[in-house]
């Protein structure tokens, strides 16, 4: 696209400053000859308005020898050659011009005349015009450029925040949102009561998932609060079968982590860990702060005979690139099974 | 008045499908239970006309259940009730009445009761192929369920040493104990993980992993001698399949 033809707003401006132009031209008519003001700015009017439109054409030129790519001497051959044409064109079409004025009407007599005696000046005027717009043009494409730079950068970020949502949406098991929806129908005839707090805790869980997903890290104690929803909600699905414990170290609760990152190890201690046992158990937090190192454990009772499939592995395995991709090799996730307990230790730089 | 049993882990799961059945009415539920174990041996004791079963619980899950069940419970209308519907298919596999997806109206569940009362009775065909079904899970059996009047034992097939075959019936070896299951060899081997078990003989199935050496007996006649020192016959066929594999 013609970054002023296109524009209607710029090709205003554009034809505007060529009144300049036009005046300069009206001059030389002037003072070339016997010609008087108001016919040389006839003359003159159609002139300026052809050169200004030719002058855009300097665009294509640009466009063919971009400035990055370009030699100079190569862009200065192309737009003196382009310039010289140009105005050697709109030379022989202001002679044309004025010799058919002259034919018209008496007025313009001594048009032709003044042109003639001033055609070094209106060359080298129509010269030097074709490459100040060259580099007018010069100036827009590469304005334009870096706003296309600007724009891919923006969308390359909506797109990797988009991304990132989805991965986070991911990490929520689906199960959980309608098991937890069948807790709080079951609630609402037995302890509406119980259901309204039910239903609040989801929604304070959902609402934390979505506004700490969208940062980049998160303290510590944040995580923690939404793991405690998280089992709060599961502790109505699950009652005495799942007990929670938190050996929680304070000088801990300031340390920065991406969010979320605990929340698939918590889920999967209770899915694929509690949930399998027919009297429950406990699943403990523990984190602790040591100098500038963050570790955290979360460690469940499971079931040693219990199906394999339906895995604990993408999970995990989620968790572990969330750390390779925020930590690089400062941090390491491992997980552990034995004698029916199933432990992830986690090592964060503090 | 119809007979039902509900069969899910949580405990607000079971109080929400009573509620709907007490509303419903002509439904009586005779047993909650919260796992696999005692859905075995409520449906045992006394077996209902609707079973209402969840899929995932602890040691044995929905499936299992019915798999368990298939001998005893003719006659029996199955409502799957779970949060996942990515077993639908299955369910549907194993002739179940309807699959309800929690959270799920009271509405849709007088619907899978009226599909399932018009079936009572009519069922008893439809169990046999469903407990056919059910033993033709995709993929190598994992582990191998025995019932034992109301008790269920749950055998993983690593724990396995050898199947020997006892008329009508298959005796699992499994760390110095046996137990017995209504089975044929032939069937038990084509579910098996070849790659882990052979049919060394007409009688006997071993895991390979369990076998110290084999022996010439006598002439065309071989014994598996196992790391325990138990002693197997080895057909001309068998150890050919041994061979093959080892």
């Amino acid at each position: 696209m013609h970054p002023i033809l296109a524009d209607r707003r710029r090709l205003a401006i554009y034809l505007s400053a060529w009144l300049l132009v036009e005046m300069l031209l009206v001059l030389l008519l002037v003072r070339g000859g016997t010609l008087r003001l108001v016919p040389a700015a006839i003359v003159a009017a159609p002139l300026t308005i052809l050169y200004a439109f030719i002058c855009l054409s300097a665009f294509y030129v640009c466009r063919t020898a971009p400035l990055e790519t370009t030699a100079l001497e190569r862009t200065l051959t192309v737009h003196i050659a382009a310039a010289a044409v140009s105005s050697g064109i709109w030379l022989v079409c202001a002679r044309w011009l004025a010799a058919a004025a002259a034919r018209m009407s008496p007025w313009f007599a001594d048009a032709s005349a003044a042109i003639a005696s001033q055609q070094a000046l209106i060359l080298t005027m129509g010269l030097l015009l074709f490459l100040l717009a060259s580099a007018v043009h010069y100036v827009l494409l590469a304005a334009e450029r870096s706003r296309d730079v600007e724009r891919q950068a923006l969308e390359l970020r909506v797109l990797a925040r988009e991304a990132e949502l989805r991965a986070l949406r991911a990490q929520i098991d689906p199960h959980f949102l309608f098991n937890s929806l069948h807790s709080i129908g079951a609630l609402t005839g037995s302890d509406p009561a119980g259901a309204r707090r039910m239903a609040i805790l989801l929604a304070d869980f959902l609402r934390d998932t979505i506004s700490l997903g969208g940062r980049d890290r998160i303290p510590l104690a944040d995580e923690l609060k939404l793991l405690e929803r998280f089992l709060a909600i599961e502790r109505v699905r699950f009652g005495e079968r799942l007990s929670v414990e938190l050996r929680l170290d304070d000088a801990a609760n300031v340390c920065e982590i991406p969010p979320l990152l605990l929340q698939p190890i918590v889920e999967n201690a209770v899915t694929h860990g509690i949930a399998g046992l027919v009297d429950g158990g406990t699943v403990a937090i523990r984190t602790l702060r040591n100098g500038s190192r963050l570790a955290i454990e979360v460690e469940n009772p499971c079931d040693p005979d219990r199906r394999p499939g339906r895995g604990t592995g993408v999970g995990l395995a989620n968790v572990r690139r969330r750390l390779d991709a925020a930590f690089g090799g400062d941090a390491w996730m491992k997980s552990s099974e034995e004698n029916g307990r199933f432990k992830v230790e986690l090592s964060l730089p503090a | 008045m119809l007979t039902a049993i509900i069969v899910d882990d949580e405990a607000l799961a079971r109080q929400v499908l009573r509620e709907y059945l007490q509303t419903l009415g002509g439904i009586e539920v005779i047993a909650e239970c919260a796992n696999g174990f005692d859905a075995v041996k409520a449906v045992t004791d006394r077996p209902p006309d609707l079973l209402f079963l969840d899929i995932q619980m602890p040691k044995l899950d929905g499936f299992e259940v019915l798999e368990l069940l298939a001998d005893t419970a003719r006659g029996l209308a199955v409502i799957f009730v779970t949060a996942y519907d990515e077993y639908a298919l299955r369910a549907f596999e194993v002739h179940a009445v309807d699959y309800l997806l929690k959270p799920f109206a009271a509405e849709r569940l007088a619907e899978a009761v009226a599909r399932a009362t018009a079936r009572v009775g009519h069922a008893a065909a439809q169990n046999q192929a469903a407990a056919l079904a059910a033993r033709k899970r995709e993929g190598p059996l994992e582990r191998v369920l025995i019932r034992d009047g109301a008790q269920v034992h749950v055998l993983p097939v690593e724990t396995i040493d050898f199947v020997e075959a006892q008329d009508d019936y298959a005796a699992f070896h499994a760390a110095g104990k046996s137990y017995l299951k209504e089975q044929t060899l032939a069937e038990l081997e084509s579910r098996l993980d070849p790659a882990r078990f052979v049919r060394v003989h007409r009688s006997f199935i071993v895991n390979v992993e369990r076998i110290a050496r084999v022996e010439l007996y006598a002439k065309d006649s071989r014994i598996a001698i196992l790391r325990d020192g138990k002693k197997l016959p080895v057909s001309r066929a068998g150890y050919a399949r041994l061979q093959s594999l080892l």
